[in-house]
């Protein structure tokens, strides 16, 4: 029960039925109001019109015809359903279906509502009491108990509704929770299998798109964000022991085959500067992978400025260009007058840097290099970087932008591989992607950023 | 060259000792914050080399910002393992005046000092700047070597002033990056090499006397010296 009570189905539940029944309330009191003045001022108005006819029968008839009318009336009428009676100056009753003149009732001309026995129980009465010539008193009343099965017809409708608005909605509820309840603990399971560490499941959504479909789906999309991540640093944690192992271990056996030979001064210095090589690469990838977690992080996005990118490109493409030269490579460069983003001028230099790089490791002696800035209508930024050389084979394009790879092409060629990488890395911060074209020949790097 | 060195890592601080005193120079050494304050504040030095990380309450960005309130006007090169933009940043403005990653060689560290040291030294409003027969114009941004004008790009003129404004020092490939073209990131290829290659070609390709060195292992030195 105490389960139940904590549900927020049977919660919410619980507050629309005592909705419910307010509204009810509000609805039937005001009638219920209504109700009672109109019957009462009818009643009213009828007594004091018999009052009338039986006080102008009085003024024409004397004493005599008034209680011989009295006696007709009474005569065909209920007992109990109206009350007449005509009593003398003290009260002792002259005719009517009255025993004996009520007690209670003030000696005053007016309309009273007063306890009289009718059918030997004691029965609220509305009354006219007025005062004929000759000090007669008349009495004309009606019975209010008349109208009591009516009033209790309405009670028991009104009672009869709250009941039913509140087993329809208290079953509403329990309904409402059960079909949560089954969704929420198919969620709950689906959770625990992930935390147990099987990453590939996935919560199941309907087609309903409604608002436990939509959080599904959002909950499914951060699964896949995560599984990808985890599988990402798996990767790297492989990559990184087998990638930085092998600089190491050259240094290793560099040192040692000198412990062990002790050769001549100048052999050994020659040694120690290409030992001091081998580290500097290690740093190197260590600086890089920094780099590349700091990207990730975003940490970095509360750095962001307007950046006039036509410029960045345009820099680095400067920086770059004495490099084209010695292997006569043509660079070409076409862009806007300036496209502004927002976005970090050091990452967006150094993605387009790498970018670049590659293109001049990979083109062929007079090959050339095309690197375009488009802005589209979306406020996208398109930043492509196009070479001829040998292009990187489909199978392989998935692959380049993890990290380490190194494509079948540059085996041979220096690097770490983790240019795109970080490439990849900086556009998503922006959030944005890269895209891997084919040139026909060549590869085609399509940097794109969001606006 | 007088310099204080406030590192707490002894085998790092020894590494550093040996090689400035290996070049010349003195250094009085700090292994904390306290130590350090006190020997800047009394002695005077050319240059301060400053480890972030210090032992005790007091880090060295703290150190630095309090000997500037101070009125110290010593260079101070900042040492620091910790190698993001922003950090680099926060070490900057601190108050050093440069600011190296750890690990480092030992040539990018002297290069950095000598070029901070000498800061001091050279006008930076200096509007004409000489070597030998290399002559060069701020103001009308005219090169000459001997009676020749030199025709150069924006970006060699901007490469050769650093080299001339550092004359007779080495110039490391990453001060070059750094303070010529403001990029804070390792380009991963040879283009320095490049742009210095280019650079020399104009400079010294007809003359007997090459001003542009390469100093082995650690980057370059615009100097007649021999």
């Amino acid at each position: 029960m105490n389960r139940m009570i904590k549900s927020s189905a049977f919660f919410w539940a619980a507050i629309y039925i005592a909705l419910g029944i307010l509204a009810l309330i509000l609805f039937a009191a005001p009638l219920w109001y209504a109700w009672r003045v109109t019957i009462n001022d009818g009643r009213t108005e009828l007594l004091l019109e018999d009052t009338q006819r039986l006080t102008s029968v009085f003024q024409h008839s004397g004493r005599q015809g008034l209680i011989d009318f009295i006696h007709l009336r009474v005569g065909m009428q209920i007992a109990g359903d109206r009350i007449l009676l005509l009593a003398d100056e003290n009260l002792h009753p002259l005719a009517g279906n009255l025993q004996s003149w009520p007690s209670t009732l003030p000696d005053k001309d007016g309309t009273y509502t007063v306890p009289i026995p009718l059918n030997e129980m004691p029965t609220q009465v509305v009354v006219v009491k007025s005062t004929l010539a000759g000090k007669y008193n008349l009495l004309v009343g009606r019975d209010i108990a008349r109208y009591a099965p009516l009033e209790q017809r309405f009670w028991f409708g009104l009672a009869g509704a709250v009941a039913i608005l509140s087993i329809v909605g208290v079953l509403g509820g329990l309904l409402i929770r059960r079909t949560l309840m089954s969704r929420i603990q198919g969620i709950r399971q689906t959770v625990s299998a992930i935390i147990q560490g099987d990453l590939g499941h996935r919560l199941i959504t309907k087609s309903s798109g409604d608002e436990l479909d939509t959080l599904s789906g959002t909950i499914n999309h951060m699964l896949d964000q995560i599984e990808q991540l985890v599988q990402g640093i798996r990767n790297v944690s492989n990559t990184i022991a087998h990638d930085l192992r092998t600089p190491l271990a050259e240094l290793r056996s560099r040192l040692e085959v000198l412990a062990v030979t002790k050769p001549s001064l100048q052999v050994t210095f020659a040694e120690i500067d290409e030992s001091v090589a081998d580290v500097d690469r290690v740093i190197r990838i260590f600086n890089a992978l920094l780099r590349l977690a700091e990207i990730d992080a975003g940490v970095r996005r509360s750095g962001f400025v307007r950046v006039n990118v036509v410029r960045v490109v345009e820099e680095a493409v400067d920086f770059y260009l004495p490099a084209t030269e010695d292997k006569e490579i043509t660079l070409a460069f076409s862009a806007p007058e300036e496209v502004f983003l927002a976005g970090d001028p050091v990452l967006l230099t150094q993605a387009i840097g790498n970018l670049i790089d590659n293109a001049l490791k990979y083109t062929r002696r007079k090959g050339s290099i095309l690197i375009e800035l488009v802005q589209f209508e979306n406020g996208k930024v398109n930043i492509s970087v196009a070479d001829d050389g040998p292009g990187i084979l489909d199978v392989e394009k998935s692959k380049v932008v993890e990290r380490f790879y190194r494509g079948t092409a540059g085996r041979d060629t220096p690097g770490i591989g983790l240019g795109l990488t970080l490439v990849e890395a900086v556009a998503r911060l922006h959030s944005g992607k890269v895209e891997l074209l084919d040139n026909h020949p060549g590869l085609r790097v399509c940097l794109i950023l969001g606006s | 060259m007088k310099v204080l060195l406030v590192e707490d890592n002894e085998r790092v601080s020894c590494f550093i000792i040996n090689g400035l005193q290996e070049a010349g120079h003195s250094v009085d050494h700090a292994d904390n914050a306290d130590v350090g304050r006190q020997l800047a504040t009394t002695r005077s030095y050319d240059a301060i080399v400053m480890d972030r990380m210090l032992p005790g309450n007091t880090d060295g960005l703290t150190l630095i910002e309090s000997l500037r309130k101070e009125g110290l006007r010593t260079p101070i090169l900042i040492l620091s393992a910790l190698s993001d933009v922003d950090e680099r940043i926060r070490g900057l403005r601190s108050g050093g005046d440069d600011y190296l990653t750890k690990p480092f060689a030992f040539g990018e560290l002297m290069a950095r000092l000598d070029a901070q040291a000498r800061r001091s030294l050279t006008n930076p409003e200096e509007i004409h700047l000489s070597i030998a027969d290399l002559h060069m114009d701020l103001l009308s941004r005219k090169v000459m070597r001997g009676n020749r004008p030199i025709a150069l790009q924006p970006r060699e003129f901007k490469l050769l002033e650093y080299l001339m404004r550092h004359a007779h020092q080495v110039v490391t490939r990453m001060m070059l990056i750094e303070n010529v073209w403001k990029y804070h990131f390792d380009p991963q290829t040879n283009v320095i090499d490049v742009h210095i290659s280019k650079l020399r070609q104009r400079i010294d390709a007809d003359f007997e006397r090459p001003l542009l060195r390469t100093v082995r292992n650690s980057g370059y030195m615009l100097t007649d010296h021999e």
